[in-house]
């Protein structure tokens, strides 16, 4: 009986460990590649992350369409990431563990990517992201594995901070959505008013998912601040903007580019006149746009510069798809070294996928995206301009760029 | 003044909870579990309010098609989910609710995708009494929150099918005895709550925004204020959603605006460490 038990055992054994390298076997030799699409389809992502992942799709049925990277086709596995780390380390453990993808793509919030991270350095695979936290372009956190298609929120603070200098704004109150990327945006804003010699007259923390936040406005409103810059999401500050409209009291507002999007502009209507705020911008003079608006138009019924981090997704998937035909391997340690070849310089410029695959039989190239133009530096981050909007008449209007 | 004014932005806030709270004890005073599909319930409500809102261009008539259509749709699941699971545990109910909940997260995030929508309503600046400033849109949905409480109440207390509930929440088997119908309470049943909930979403969804997940969210709190209220106690659950409303405003002087949240857990250790029956419940309960 023991023996029969054991034998048992260790047939089945012998049989899951054959079928698993079977499996690993397939996916290394000359199956279809596999990259996981990790975006925020609902959560406070929700505004963006459908679209980010259909453009994931659709950059990899263009890149199919071109006849595959390294002889193969290209399979998208697509999770949600519930804008929640809990339900984004579920969904990466999935992607890695069952679908052994080769590579994740997409994810939004800060504390998402910081979560996922860790399990892509440890299954020695490339993340490329949007978040701002600065830990991200920390080296030892990332293990050289992060690429950044967005901007550190370092940066984002000094352009807030500019932003506040040149309205001449005197007193200024911050208001963050309690988690790493809206804490983080309020403080390193404070960070760089303050070294321009200015304070901050309140500050309040507050929590998502309530029904109202009144009491968290009244104290702000009471240090009667000339404007209050947020870290906050688009459902939270249309919620804010509303109440605070009907407190009676002035002040202006200047809110993350991810939240003034126009459905907050169309729920809080003439209330968000006024409102500065300042975000990366859709590369709309690149050639390479034109493609990516196609896509977006025909998935989303919108034009592409509506979806900036659509934009970046699929940047991503283009930029990973020239790594690894320039890799001319699916071996995930060349194919992250590769990154930086294909998108930075030197090399000859390319804008789309398929005449990227033919210029790299002919030498290097140096892939400009829709979203920007991709110079990644040693920490794998890239260096975009801002574009500063106010809302007037129900749309945003450019005012002026910064380069921070 | 401070105080009272934060005093007031917790009543505004405990209604809705106050009000989900009363759908789940109705639900576990008289069908016997805990509905975890409460909160996905005032979504619906809320939904429907928006959509009712959009075809007759009236908020009005648009809380008055909600009410019905959420009334009629919570008879629906209790015909379609709930009856067939009665007389089994109140586990399997409580996983048949989780179920129906899902569904109707994930039929709302289908038919309306997951943007937020906003209520139509007229932003206007508030009542001056001295320092208190008193929102209109709050005097609103207070006035029609006090007219959905004084119409269940009405009915639970004062009608015959109402009464009638109260025998089953009582003792049901005493209550067949007596030639009471079970099935007529149950679709009364139903339909208050659906109609309830409906009423606590919407005010939901004007005073923030409404997005599949909104009502989800307030689950937790619903809950905690079902249970200290005394669980199956229909004032009772009224007055916990008020006063842990008020509770967690009053406390952000000196607890901050994150930990607000907790202190309302804090409450409900407290009340049940003293007073095991919550509020207003009995010990004895369902026996």
């Amino acid at each position: 009986m023991q023996m029969n038990r054991r034998s048992f055992v260790t047939a089945v054994g012998a049989g899951i460990t054959l079928s698993a390298t079977s499996k690993w076997a397939l996916a290394q030799g000359t199956g279809p590649i596999r990259i996981g699409a990790l975006n925020p389809v609902t959560g406070a992502g929700s505004p963006y992350g459908s679209g980010m992942q259909k453009m994931i799709l659709a950059a990899a049925d263009a890149v199919n369409a071109a006849g595959g990277v390294a002889g193969r086709q290209i399979q998208i596995f697509a999770e949600d990431d519930q804008t929640n780390p809990q339900a984004g380390v579920l969904a990466a453990k999935k992607l890695i563990e069952v679908n052994k993808v080769q590579a994740i793509l997409g994810t939004w919030a800060s504390g998402v990517t910081l979560a996922v991270l860790p399990l892509c350095k440890a299954a020695n695979i490339p993340i490329l992201h949007t978040s701002g936290a600065p830990d991200l372009s920390d080296l030892k956190v990332t293990g050289g594995w992060g690429y950044r298609f967005h901007t550190p929120n370092g940066r984002t603070g000094r352009c807030y901070a500019e932003m506040c200098k040149k309205e001449g704004f005197k007193r200024v109150a911050t208001m963050a959505f309690n988690n790493a990327s809206g804490l983080g945006l309020t403080e390193v804003f404070a960070k760089a008013w303050k070294e321009m010699g200015n304070e901050i007259v309140e500050k309040v923390v507050y929590e998502p998912n309530q029904t109202s936040y009144r009491s968290e406005l009244m104290k702000v409103l009471a240090a009667k601040p000339d404007a209050i810059v947020t870290g906050s999401y688009y459902a939270d500050s249309t919620i804010l903007m509303r109440e605070w409209f009907q407190t009676g009291q002035k002040t202006r507002w200047v809110i993350p580019g991810h939240a003034t999007t126009p459905e907050f502009i169309k729920a809080v209507g003439s209330v968000a006149e006024g409102v500065l705020t300042a975000d990366l911008v859709v590369a709309k003079e690149s050639p390479s746009y034109a493609p990516f608006d196609e896509a977006y138009r025909k998935q989303m019924g919108q034009s592409g510069d509506s979806n900036i981090y659509a934009a970046m997704t699929w940047d991503m998937l283009i930029a990973l798809a020239l790594a690894i035909e320039a890799a001319g391997s699916v071996n995930t340690t060349e194919v992250n070294k590769s990154i930086r070849v294909v998108a930075n310089p030197p090399g000859a410029t390319v804008h789309v996928f398929a005449d990227g695959k033919k210029k790299l039989k002919e030498g290097k190239i140096d892939y400009y995206g829709c979203s920007s133009v991709l110079n990644f530096d040693d920490n794998g981050d890239i260096t975009p301009d801002f574009g500063v909007y106010k809302i007037e008449s129900g749309a945003l209007a450019r005012q002026y760029t910064l380069r921070i | 003044m401070y105080y009272i004014q934060l005093a007031l932005n917790g009543l505004s806030q405990g209604l809705v909870v106050g009000l989900a709270a009363l759908g789940i004890t109705l639900v576990f005073g008289i069908a016997r579990f805990a509905n975890a599909s409460a909160g996905d319930g005032l979504t619906f409500g809320a939904y429907l309010a928006l959509v009712g809102q959009r075809i007759t261009d009236s908020l009005l008539l648009g809380v008055g098609f909600s009410i019905i259509v959420s009334a009629l749709a919570n008879v629906l699941s209790y015909k379609l989910v709930f009856k067939k699971l009665a007389g089994r545990s109140s586990v399997a109910l409580l996983v048949g609710s989780i179920g129906l909940g899902f569904l109707v997260r994930g039929a709302l995030g289908v038919v309306f995708g997951h943007q937020q929508e906003v209520f139509n309503v007229q932003l206007v600046a508030p009542y001056r009494i001295g320092e208190l400033a008193i929102s209109i849109l709050d005097l609103q949905m207070a006035s029609v929150a006090a007219l959905a409480l004084a119409a269940t109440f009405g009915t639970l207390y004062f009608t015959s099918i109402g009464r009638q509930m109260r025998a089953v929440a009582d003792n049901l088997e005493l209550a067949r005895v007596c030639g009471i119908h079970p099935e007529r309470v149950m679709i009364a049943l139903w339909s208050l709550v659906g109609a309830v909930t409906a009423v606590a979403g919407l005010i939901l969804g004007i005073k923030t925004v409404v997005s599949p997940e909104a009502g989800w969210e307030m689950l937790l709190p619903a809950f905690a204020a079902a249970i200290l209220g005394g669980i199956g106690s229909p004032v009772g659950a009224v007055l916990a959603g008020l006063l842990l409303g008020v509770a967690q405003e009053v406390s952000t002087p000196f607890v901050g605006f994150s930990y607000k949240i907790a202190l309302s857990f804090v409450v409900i250790l407290f009340v049940l460490l003293v007073r095991p029956s919550g509020l207003l419940g009995r010990i004895e309960g369902v026996r």
